[in-house]
């Protein structure tokens, strides 16, 4: 609706419109934080990126939100993490916990790398962000199940899951398996780090859960055809 | 496994050049590393010397990171070193240590002072985070190799906060005693002096209860063993100990060298957070080990050097702009010091932060991709603005 809309929006129209969770009227282009887009040079841009940029200079501009940097180290995965572990909007402590798992994490490998084998030394992986995001890719699951309704009964059906609805539930699991099955007194930023580097090596309770998760998907094969989208 | 060249295709070349570096020929030529190490290559590196022995650093070694061999870092450094830097020589499997113009300008003075006349002491000051206790370590490692007596107190206000027990003392009425203080520092005190420990006789009796006395003659290591053993009197024997030592230090048959060296010494004066029993503070005077740490610090004596360090990170009631001798001091702690030799620790300079981060990147440190680029160096300037600290712990997850 908003698609067809956005012809008749002007400017003047009021800004606020409640259109899902955006309260901006979708005239308003999305900021452009990273430096390097405007560093290029007039005569490298292609043709998209030039009406891009007429657009910009045309249309108003939502604002930024305060967790977007123009900084070259963020990392909108890592930010989404963040969000999901934080609580009662206590962003300083849930990005505090997250640097001192990088830490950690990062501490744990050097520490081996330096006392490895010359030969070993190119396995192990030092970067604590590589091994978030390929512990992320390997808890992330392929197939999910939905609750539908038949003749009465509920059954779980095998349904495919669209990108972010993965990404979610591979941070959901990570960030609930943490909380729940730890000793009193591991503190989380030492769970989390075990538990990343395990799903790294795709072992740990997150990746059993994933594996779980495709077994009964595989179990329900039958009622496939329940889905109708 | 130390290897120098830089494995990472950086764009100034210029750090791999063969720099040719006059070879100083006063003695303290080419150390060369226990056999079982490998040998180096060819490649200079710019942030590495291979001088590792303080007497032999000067100017331009500046920014440069020397090794603490492994032999000595255990016995030098049993306490005395910032537990974030201790995590790093854990992390890296070596000790490294850059040389810094304020630890050249102390050692520089140490090797000229007359030790015939009184103690002379050094203050170190600088804002927070700059190298203070780095510094004082580094000139800890001076004094050791050069054969002195170190005497560390790893920080003074440990002494004055945090105190489980405190009993009342046995010597003197109204003071308080700190067991286990005490009795952790007189273990590290043993660790770090063994071969003293033999040498240096008593020349007073000292009675502790009715049945146990330690007779004049014997040798101070059986004072720190008793010390260590019978927790109840350790903090007298800590004051036994500083006497004999004071009264020692200058003596012309056998004598040797005393370094007292204290990291955060503006904790001797000021406020404590204990409270007697009936709820009422306790000033420092009153507290065993920090009167008898007073009267070190006190130039009476001869023969040795005072080495002091600043804090305002454990220190009570400082506010946290505060770096400067006079307000951390306080009238009654500066009138104590007074005269003393102020040395300022500053932030890293453009050299000293090359240095740094080329050092971390040979450590396999800075692991982010974008941290290796000149865009990440120039934001890692900004958010640290070149705080020694600060930058480490930025790095840490970068």
């Amino acid at each position: 609706m908003a698609a067809s809309l956005t012809g008749l929006l002007k400017p003047w129209t009021p800004r606020v419109l409640l259109v899902r969770w955006s309260r901006y009227n979708p005239y308003y282009l999305e900021p452009g934080p990273r430096k390097e887009v405007y560093h290029i040079p007039e005569t490298e841009l292609t043709p998209e990126q030039k009406e891009e940029r007429e657009l910009k200079s045309v249309r108003p501009i939502k604002a930024a939100t305060n967790s977007v940097t123009s900084s070259v180290f963020n990392d909108p995965v890592l930010s989404k993490f963040v969000n999901m572990m934080m609580k009662d909007g206590d962003k300083i402590i849930a990005k505090g916990i997250i640097t001192q798992t990088l830490e950690n994490m990062k501490r744990k490998q050097v520490e081996k790398y330096h006392k490895a084998p010359e030969g070993k030394k190119a396995e192990i992986e030092c970067n604590p962000y590589a091994i978030f995001h390929q512990a992320l890719e390997n808890c992330k699951p392929v197939i999910g199940l939905t609750s539908i309704q038949k003749g009465g009964k509920f059954y779980q059906v095998p349904i495919p899951l669209t990108d972010n609805r993965r990404r979610f539930l591979a941070m959901k699991w990570m960030i609930t398996e943490c909380r729940d099955n730890k000793h009193r007194r591991t503190l989380m930023y030492e769970k989390l780090s075990q538990e990343l580097l395990a799903a790294f090596s795709k072992e740990g309770n997150v990746v059993k859960r994933k594996h779980e998760l495709h077994k009964m998907a595989e179990s329900n094969r039958a009622y496939a055809h329940y889905r109708w989208w | 496994f130390l290897h120098y060249s830089l494995s990472i295709a950086l764009p100034p070349l210029s750090y791999l050049v063969a720099q040719v570096r006059p070879l100083h020929g006063s003695g303290c030529g080419q150390q060369q590393e226990a056999v079982g190490m490998e040998m180096r290559p060819e490649t200079f590196s710019i942030f590495r010397t291979q001088e590792n022995d303080p007497d032999c650093q000067s100017e331009q070694h500046q920014g440069q990171y020397y090794t603490v061999p492994p032999s000595h870092f255990h016995t030098v450094f049993p306490h005395g070193l910032p537990p974030r830097y201790q995590q790093q020589v854990k992390t890296f499997n070596e000790g490294c240590v850059m040389v810094r113009q304020p630890a050249l300008e102390l050692i520089s003075h140490l090797k000229r002072a007359d030790y015939s006349k009184p103690t002379l002491r050094y203050l170190l000051y600088g804002v927070k985070g700059s190298g203070k206790t780095m510094s004082l370590c580094h000139t800890v490692h001076y004094c050791s190799t050069q054969g002195w007596l170190v005497l560390h107190i790893p920080d003074a206000h440990l002494w004055v906060k945090n105190c489980k027990e405190l009993l009342p003392s046995s010597y003197h009425a109204s003071r308080f005693d700190q067991p286990i203080q005490a009795s952790n520092w007189l273990r590290n005190f043993r660790t770090t002096n063994e071969n003293f420990l033999s040498k240096i006789k008593l020349r007073q009796r000292y009675v502790w209860t009715k049945r146990e006395s330690t007779e004049e003659g014997q040798p101070l290591g059986e004072l720190v063993d008793m010390g260590v053993s019978r927790v109840k009197s350790s903090s007298d024997v800590v004051g036994a100990v500083l006497k004999e030592l004071r009264l020692q230090a200058g003596g012309t048959e056998g004598g040797f060298r005393l370094a007292v060296a204290v990291d955060g010494v503006n904790g001797l004066w000021g406020r404590t957070t204990l409270k007697k029993e009936d709820k009422s503070p306790v000033a420092p005077e009153e507290l065993t080990l920090v009167h008898n740490l007073r009267k070190m610090i006190n130039n009476d004596w001869c023969g040795g050097a005072v080495i002091a360090t600043l804090s305002q990170t454990g220190s009570l009631y400082a506010p946290s702009s505060a770096y400067l001798p006079q307000e951390l001091l306080g009238e009654e702690g500066f009138d104590s010091m007074d005269p003393f030799i102020p040395v300022p620790v500053s932030l890293y300079s453009e050299k000293e932060f090359e240095s740094c981060y080329l050092y971390y990147l040979d450590r396999h440190w800075l692991q982010h991709p974008h941290s290796q680029t000149e865009e990440g160096k120039k934001e890692l300037i900004f958010l640290s603005n070149r705080n020694p600290s600060v930058l480490e712990r930025l790095c840490a997850f970068l």
